[in-house]
């Protein structure tokens, strides 16, 4: 897919990493990928700044800015701020125009979202308020193993069992995990547990949706080869391969958006 | 421009509870009731003074109300439970006794810990749970006139039919004015909102009844003047919402000031802390049995199970209004514990998926740690209404 134009920005602050990408000539032209710190205007411009920096722009370059996130409330270098549901269907309609079902798994929240031929957002559902299932669960279990989180997956996929996780919730499941590995459990088979369970939890929110081929992964813990595997099992699917870092599709989305927008305001023909 | 006469509404609010001090003084007795099926006009006509308990929104409540009932029990009733045991509610302060029924098999519950452990002298109304049989109307009847029995005790006299007329007749205005009323908040112009219509349907829960109709009347004129002919159609660029699943009583404005911020406009519900009770309630005889039936009629309450979907009237009622308000989305209000409606949701969205209208499930309780995630799924879900709704457009021209 191919648009023409200016430069359009979109930026994600999400509970753990603030993502930024700017569109030139319906290209993806730069991008930027920061951890989130407690100021959320700050993450987002720190992102921001990063893809500029990439691109040789500056902020005045661009046409138009579109924020999304958990931190889109406070974005004031934004001109709209957009829900990450909406951003992530288009971004993912943007790159992979086949797929009409997304496994959104971010830092704080999961999310299970269908959409239609256009990238419009037909039916979504999110995971309750806790942590269960949500890249600070699994951040929580890698430092009870004391490693790297990058690595979860690799270590889950080479396990031989399967040991039932029985908790979802983080607290429970952190002492339950603790128990398991003093009753000489390995720590890959316990991994491979923890994955499974959360694909599980996923498959109850797909349950108030539905799925649809194509289905594609996205959110920082799409990074997690383990949890794509496990995912793939629990929904019976193949998931489609990212031609980006899956963790940049919100702000690609934001991005798309932003030149939607720019164009329907009369900002670029 | 706001409608004066709502001002007037708060403020008479304002003084409802030393009005009703001043009453009991006088030997008045306040009846506290909730429920889905307690027939009101019988409280009325028999000289109490009712107010309907309702309080919501407090999640320090549903903590208190937790000591005295389970922690899983819904969260409206926790909270229910917590304001007896406080009995800081200038409402529950001025009761003298309470009429609950047991529709909810939770609000029965609840009569049983708020008489235990508060000592307070409560009337149930049984609630036949397979309604739509004869035998269960033969039931209700029963179980009705029992009710009514227990009150002429407390109230000391037997019911005057004449009295009871009147009654009726009152509520009957009182129904067919809010009916009136409720049409303009989902009409274009937008002259009163539906959280105007919503407040005001909850003040006829407290305030006096004759001046309460007086003052919908006035509201009414207050809108006729302003807007002859209601038509119900979409603004451009509305996203409009219609509320269904567990009641939203007053205290509790989290989802509503939520739809609002994200730029929904709510254009109808059919919430029993809303317009629902007020529609198609038909008294064909004055007695209590007469009420009662009346009463039982209705739409019911998703508490009473009801397993054919072609003939529930439920759902008939909800496609029906959805129609009415041209409403483009459902968001279905589910409060933590509270079955009837929880257990609903899927089904109630399914069906409704066949209609092309698409529902967002919203899973809360009072507490305020969910906001921004309820924020995020209900601006998510306008969005999408609206996206829907500017390519409908598009395709058009």
């Amino acid at each position: 897919m191919s648009i023409s134009g200016n430069y359009f920005a979109g930026v994600d602050v999400g509970s753990l990493a603030a993502k930024s990408v700017i569109l030139k000539d319906g290209e993806i032209f730069a991008t930027g990928l920061v951890p989130s710190g407690v100021n959320s205007v700050e993450s987002g411009l720190n992102a921001l700044n990063l893809a500029l920096e990439t691109a040789g722009l500056q902020k005045e370059d661009l046409t138009y800015i579109v924020g999304t996130g958990y931190g889109r409330v406070s974005a004031p270098y934004a001109n709209k701020a957009v829900t990450e549901i909406t951003c992530h269907a288009k971004g993912t309609n943007y790159l992979h125009p086949s797929v009409r079902t997304i496994i959104d798994m971010g830092g704080q929240d999961c999310k299970a979202i269908r959409i239609d031929q256009d990238g419009a957002v037909v039916d979504f559902a999110m995971n309750d308020k806790c942590a269960a299932g949500t890249g600070r669960f699994l951040e929580v279990m890698a430092g009870v193993f004391k490693v790297k989180l990058e690595d979860l997956g690799a270590i889950a996929l080479s396990a031989t069992d399967t040991v039932p996780m029985s908790s979802t919730c983080t607290v429970f499941a952190e002492s339950e995990t603790i128990s398991l590995v003093a009753r000489g459990e390995k720590p890959e088979n316990i991994l491979n547990g923890i994955h499974h369970s959360i694909a599980n939890r996923i498959a109850g929110l797909f349950s108030r949706v539905g799925i649809e081929s194509d289905v594609f992964f996205s959110g920082g813990v799409a990074k997690n080869s383990g949890m794509k595997a496990a995912i793939e099992q629990a929904l019976k699917v193949t998931i489609v391969k990212p031609e980006i870092d899956p963790q940049l599709i919100g702000a690609l989305g934001a991005a798309v958006i932003a030149r939607n927008f720019s164009k329907k305001e009369g900002l670029w023909a | 421009m706001s409608i004066k006469t709502l001002e007037i509404v708060r403020k008479r609010l304002e003084e409802r509870p030393e009005e009703l001090r001043e009453a009991r003084k006088k030997g008045q007795k306040v009846v506290g009731w909730t429920g889905y099926n307690v027939p009101e006009e019988i409280i009325h006509a028999l000289g109490f003074i009712p107010v309907r308990i309702a309080v919501g929104g407090d999640d320090r409540l549903v903590e208190v109300g937790a000591r005295y009932a389970s922690s899983k029990t819904c969260v409206f009733i926790r909270e229910i439970v917590g304001a007896f045991a406080e009995n800081e509610d200038p409402y529950i302060q001025q009761t003298d006794f309470l009429a609950f029924d047991a529709t909810c098999l939770q609000n029965y519950r609840a009569a049983e810990v708020i008489e235990y452990f508060f000592k307070k002298d409560v009337v149930v109304l049984a609630v036949p749970r397979n309604f739509a049989e004869d035998d269960a109307k033969t039931y209700f009847v029963h179980e009705a006139n029992e009710f009514t029995r227990l009150l002429e005790e407390r109230a000391g006299i037997a019911l005057d039919p004449a009295r009871l007329a009147e009654s009726v007749a009152l509520y009957n205005d009182i129904r067919k004015t809010l009916k009136s009323i409720y049409t303009f908040q989902a009409a274009k112009d937008n002259v009163i909102s539906w959280e105007e219509v919503y407040d005001l349907i909850q003040a006829g829960e407290l305030l006096d009844k004759h001046e309460y109709l007086s003052l919908l009347h006035q509201t009414l004129a207050e809108l006729k003047e302003r807007h002859h002919n209601p038509v119900i159609e979409s603004d451009d660029g509305d996203s409009r919402i219609f509320i269904s699943g567990s009641l939203i009583p007053r205290g509790d404005r989290k989802l509503i000031s939520i739809i609002n911020s994200v730029g929904g406009r709510i254009v109808g519900d059919d919430l029993w802390s809303g317009i629902l009770p007020h529609l198609d309630l038909d008294i064909k005889e004055i007695s209590p049995a007469g009420v009662a039936l009346g009463y039982l009629n209705r739409t019911p309450h998703a508490a009473l199970p009801y397993l054919n979907l072609e003939s529930d009237r439920r759902l008939k009622k909800l496609h029906e209004l959805l129609s009415q308000s041209k409403a483009q989305g459902v968001i279905y209000h589910t409060l933590r514990y509270c079955d009837p409606f929880t257990f609903k949701a899927k089904e109630t969205k399914n069906v409704l998926a066949k209609s092309g209208i698409p529902l967002l499930e919203i899973h809360t309780e009072y507490a305020g740690s969910d906001y921004e995630a309820m924020k995020t799924r209900v601006e998510a879900f306008v969005e999408m209404i609206r996206i829907k709704s500017e390519s409908v457009q598009e395709e058009a021209a």
